[in-house]
């Protein structure tokens, strides 16, 4: 593992029962870039996001070989303490999924949780993490309103602020806009490229002009398998795999 | 919708096709009617100016919309990139077709000299180096542009000779200078015309490879 890289699979499988899911992943993820990760639906990219911070340990049937490493260490040894991966390693889901609590409190929730009592302390947690997620001007005048009561897409940079508040290094996007529509779309685009200065972001995503949009190294995903690995702007313009070729020009999936 | 896409996509490479004929056209009567003096044929050439006007604008647009609608990627993205560049050399090449159309009156007076002074032989060069950049744009085949570059060069070499030949003959004769002058913007534009050849063999072998190259 280089410096420049961040998280590394290494001939990484899993399983959900009799059914392999992943096989034989190997990936290197480049620290402060937007990485998107594409592909036909069941393909495997959502399942290999949850890898990288330990959310398919969730899920019972799941059984995985191989490695994960964050800055060089395997989040699956037996040492590793799965909470605090998922502190370093965050992660946004498709819907916005606040809790039924103040804007304040959504993200005072995760430092709290951590240890951090002080008021002062936590209240520049929550304005800097705000900020860090473009939504401070929006509600700074009414931070201890219901989250609820926020639209859709400040519902997902609320949730992008909350995984900030606990100094993740890397976060994990799971199609954070497909709930969304284009205005929120393009607000949340503006962000993941912003957010990529500070920490690295995984997407996973549909939307393939998206991920042309905000990444800058893109993983085609078929079958469970990594087909392709490469700056975005060759996958898109001119691919080396003609499966690649043929899902991005539309002629599958 | 890919499919509808991809019916539209090949639609488009027919479309561009049609105006290189018509831009092929327009540059071979042209080089008839200089021939032949026939002023049926300068007729037809000053016509058709209006046409292939229209067709370039007509899939400027088309080629517009495909990008707004579908965001193409890839070789479907390189075919419209491509597009849109050819038909903007087609254009100058049916242009180039009608402004020799243009003085072929003013050359009527007097017989040709030393059999046109080679402009017809450069003529075509030009004609089959347009054409097999066409047939590599249409079907993909990277080998009708094989060889471009010795053409270009022979197309150069070519209106070399004829420059100085018409230098000479203007020396030696200043009542030629009218018409030996014509001659040299003739093969002005015909190597123009061979320029315009080479940059849609360059589209081509970029949309079907990914690769840009250079031909001199």
């Amino acid at each position: 593992m280089d410096n420049s890289t961040i998280l590394e699979t290494r001939d990484l499988n899993l399983w959900y029962g009799q059914k392999h899911a992943l096989i034989d992943i190997t990936v290197r993820i480049p620290k402060k870039t937007v990485t998107a990760l594409i592909g036909p639906s069941g393909c495997g990219k959502s399942t290999l996001l949850r890898c990288c911070n330990r959310m398919n340990d969730l899920i019972d049937s799941s059984r995985i070989t191989g490695n994960v490493l964050f800055n060089g260490e395997d989040i699956y040894d037996g040492h590793a303490d799965a909470y605090a991966v998922r502190e370093k390693i965050g992660m946004v889901f498709q819907k916005p999924n606040p809790f039924p609590k103040s804007i304040y409190e959504n993200v005072a929730y995760g430092p709290r949780i951590h240890g951090v009592r002080e008021k002062g302390a936590l209240d520049r947690i929550v304005e800097e993490s705000l900020k860090g997620a473009a939504l401070w001007d929006e509600v700074k005048d009414r931070l201890h309103e219901p989250a609820l009561a926020l639209s859709g897409g400040q519902q997902q940079r609320l949730c992008i602020a909350r995984s900030l508040a606990v100094e993740p290094e890397v976060i994990l996007m799971d199609e954070p806009c497909s709930a969304l529509d284009p205005i929120a779309t393009g607000k949340i685009e503006d962000l993941i490229i912003r957010l990529a200065r500070n920490y690295t972001v995984v997407i996973v995503t549909h939307n393939m002009q998206q991920a042309a949009r905000v990444s800058e190294y893109t993983g085609f995903m078929y079958m469970g398998e990594l087909i392709e690995f490469d700056e975005t702007s060759r996958i898109f313009e001119d691919p080396g795999e003609e499966l690649t070729e043929n899902y991005i020009t539309g002629r599958f999936g | 919708m890919a499919e509808k896409f991809h019916a539209e996509l090949a639609s488009l490479k027919g479309d561009v096709l049609a105006m290189g004929c018509l831009a092929q056209g327009m540059l071979h009567r042209s080089m008839e009617a200089l021939r032949t003096q026939d002023a049926a044929l300068i007729e037809l050439v000053a016509r058709d100016k209006q046409r292939i006007a229209d067709q370039d604008h007509e899939i400027e647009q088309k080629c517009l919309r495909l990008i707004a609608l579908h965001q193409p990627m890839a070789k479907d993205l390189r075919t419209i990139a491509a597009s849109l560049k050819t038909i903007t050399y087609l254009y100058r090449i049916g242009r180039y077709g009608k402004d020799i159309a243009a003085v072929v009156p003013e050359l009527a007076d007097a017989p040709h000299a030393g059999g046109l002074i080679g402009i017809p032989q450069m003529a075509d060069i030009v004609e089959g180096m347009i054409a097999d950049a066409l047939v590599a744009f249409e079907r993909e085949d990277l080998t009708a542009i094989r060889g471009i570059e010795e053409r270009e060069e022979a197309v150069d070499a070519l209106r070399y000779s004829i420059l100085r030949e018409c230098l000479a003959c203007m020396t030696e004769n200043p009542e030629t200078i009218a018409r030996c002058t014509n001659y040299i913007m003739i093969a002005r534009y015909l190597e123009r015309c061979g320029d315009h050849a080479c940059k849609i063999a360059e589209k081509a072998h970029h949309m079907v490879t990914g690769e840009r190259i250079e031909i001199r």
